[in-house]
């Protein structure tokens, strides 16, 4: 492969540099340590890589056979904004997960884990500069409304936790445990978005997918290794980590994870403008298997460690026999292993919005006991959170027939910035977005 | 035994693979060494995870080949494909599944500008010898020297 490296014009490159500083404090102590964790690999280069030799015709859609378009105005006038909403999600979501990254990073009981972590902090740094450089290099105003580049670039940076394009990355983390969870399921599917996006219609965007995808390798390990280890210490005991915290913790992103991939119903448009190869309900169900596959991978090692004297083949089976029978084997029950939480659990957006179904798939008819029921398997921090409290709200009105579980997806609250050109700014308000499109506050933060 | 029908799937390396390469590992060298291989995997797929291979049977992984291409390194400035661990299941040889990574690894090296292939090798594992020397690998000028530091 052939990568050409680009930098963007100085005045933003700096502006990058400086939302690093606010947001990402470590990354000079990663770049300091980068030959100590990463020995021979080459050093971290904050810029954008677009491979080269990729094919220069459009591979799939309406357009199959024609030449790949190298300009936002050679596409459909509505090509172009669902690309345009492509590139500002994908923006959002790089960013917003190094600010995520960023509130536990220091509680990670391994320095090795610590610089994991920040090595894909610095990676998603770089793929969110990947996205800039597509929103900057060419002009988007024909069908941006006429926001220009300039524009959109201040608006991407000045996003805080809560008012992200997509949903997974407005929550806090609780503890160390959800930054490694994060990196193997929410990861997971920007691995499976970026692959899709190789074929993308739109030259640019198509080349800078691999560059991406290779790095995107590495953040899916530095989830679910350490996860592998935690198993293995779970098993032996040790008191500070357990099987049902990362349980708990799957319970939280992996719901999230799916609705990531977007409605189950949709995505025809990404595959007819040629910018997916994958409509939504297959690449999230491709999803659904990789994540039962890392699941019953860390079970394994969980079962490995609790009897080491037993082969790889004797665990399968045991894995196998406590599924099948629900029983015990020599002390470890079904419930100490952990799960993919099923589809439709605790879902808010897609066509398992606010169904009350449990992990195993049991459906719940009252909103308070399902509500306890998660309580009982989430952890604490996130219980008690705004974010569970809006959506108990919206789950309360959906059962009481107040609205309708489309109206309460829409109606989840999100935060948005009040205003002010600073990207430090952190005066923010919680908004509930009406059916007229108009917004109300709800609740206000602020603070430089 | 295995049914023999079965068709292979070579593919990139992937971390969700560790779990199966330390169970061939095993089942070839008769240790569980899963700390080694978290290591050695993340290793790959952080330099380069396209290029390392393995090779699946009915969705479970059979075989793997390790390596990356490097430059710079023992005078040998021209880049070349480093093949540093390879492995199949016992049960799966005789399959063509080495030789089968092998061409999708060095296709891989090639692309990648690597005008030689390079490995180091035990000369008293015959089985592995045998092996690479049909695949064409041949003796280099390049020779392998040790001092031992054990008192």
């Amino acid at each position: 492969m052939k990568v050409e490296n680009v930098t963007l014009e100085k005045k933003y490159h700096s502006a990058v540099e400086h939302w690093q500083r606010h947001n990402f404090k470590d990354y000079p102590s990663l770049l300091e340590n980068w030959q100590k964790y990463f020995p021979t690999d080459d050093e971290f280069c904050l810029c954008a890589k677009m491979e080269l030799g990729t094919p220069d015709v459009v591979q799939v859609g309406d357009f199959k056979g024609e030449k790949k378009r190298v300009k936002p105005d050679e596409m459909t006038e509505e090509q172009a904004k669902h690309l345009l909403a492509i590139i500002k999600a994908q923006a959002s979501t790089e960013f917003g997960s190094i600010q995520q990254h960023s509130g536990t990073l220091e509680r990670a009981m391994d320095d090795q884990d610590r610089y994991w972590v920040m090595r894909v902090m610095a990676e998603e740094l770089r793929h969110g500069y990947q996205m800039l450089h597509l929103l900057l290099s060419e002009d988007w105003s024909h069908v941006s409304g006429g926001v220009t580049g300039e524009q959109m670039f201040e608006e991407i940076l000045s996003m805080q936790t809560g008012g992200h394009v997509l949903d997974a990355f407005n929550l806090d983390y609780d503890s160390f445990i959800d930054n490694i969870t994060f990196a193997a399921v929410i990861d997971r599917v920007g691995k499976y978005q970026l692959t899709m996006q190789k074929v993308c219609a739109y030259k640019p965007m198509a080349d800078s997918m691999p560059p991406m995808l290779r790095e995107e390798a590495f953040h899916l390990a530095a989830g679910v290794v350490p996860m592998r280890r935690w198993a293995q210490r779970a098993a032996q005991g040790d008191p500070l980590l357990s099987m049902e915290m990362i349980q708990h913790s799957l319970n939280k992103w992996v719901p999230r994870g799916l609705e990531m991939f977007g409605d189950e119903r949709g995505g025809d448009t990404n595959v007819k403008f040629g910018f997916k190869d994958m409509k939504n309900q297959d690449a999230s169900d491709l999803y659904y298997v990789e994540l039962t596959k890392m699941v019953r991978d860390i079970n394994a090692r969980y079962i490995r460690a609790r009897f080491p004297e037993y082969e790889t083949g004797k665990a399968e089976q045991v894995i196998d026999e406590l599924a099948t029978a629900r029983g015990t084997h020599h002390g470890v029950t079904y419930d100490d292993l952990l799960h993919v939480p099923d589809k439709r659990f605790f879902r808010r957006k897609g066509v398992h919005a606010f169904e009350m179904v449990g992990i195993a798939g049991e459906s719940f008819t009252d909103a308070d006991e399902y509500l306890r029921y998660l309580a009982k398997h989430l952890n604490d921090g996130y219980i008690a959170s705004r974010d569970m409290r809006n959506y108990a709200d919206a789950l309360r009105k959906v059962a009481a027939g107040e609205i309708t579980r489309d109206q309460a997806s829409k109606a989840m609250p999100k935060l948005k910035r009040v205003g002010g050109t600073c990207p430090c700014s952190k005066g923010v308000r919680w908004v509930m977005e009406e059916p007229t499109g108009e917004q109300t506050t709800v609740a206000r933060r602020s603070g430089h | 035994m295995p049914d023999v029908q079965q068709k292979a799937r070579i593919r990139p390396l992937d971390e969700l693979d560790i779990g199966g390469i330390v169970g061939i590992d095993e089942k070839i060298g008769g240790k569980y060494r899963p700390d080694f291989w978290e290591q050695r995997v993340v290793f790959y797929l952080r330099r380069d995870p396209d290029a390392s291979r393995v090779a699946e049977v009915d969705g479970k992984v059979v075989g793997f080949m390790l390596g990356d291409v490097r430059a710079g390194e023992f005078g040998l400035e021209e880049p070349s494909g480093w093949i540093e661990r390879f492995g199949i299941h016992p049960d799966f040889r005789g399959r063509d599944l080495g030789k089968q990574m092998f061409d999708a690894i060095v296709t891989h090296f090639r692309a990648q500008g690597a005008t030689s292939v390079r490995t180091l090798v035990d000369g008293k594992e015959a089985g592995v010898v045998g092996f690479l020397n049909a695949l064409g690998f041949a003796p280099s000028p390049l020779q392998a020297l040790e001092i031992s530091l054990k008192s």
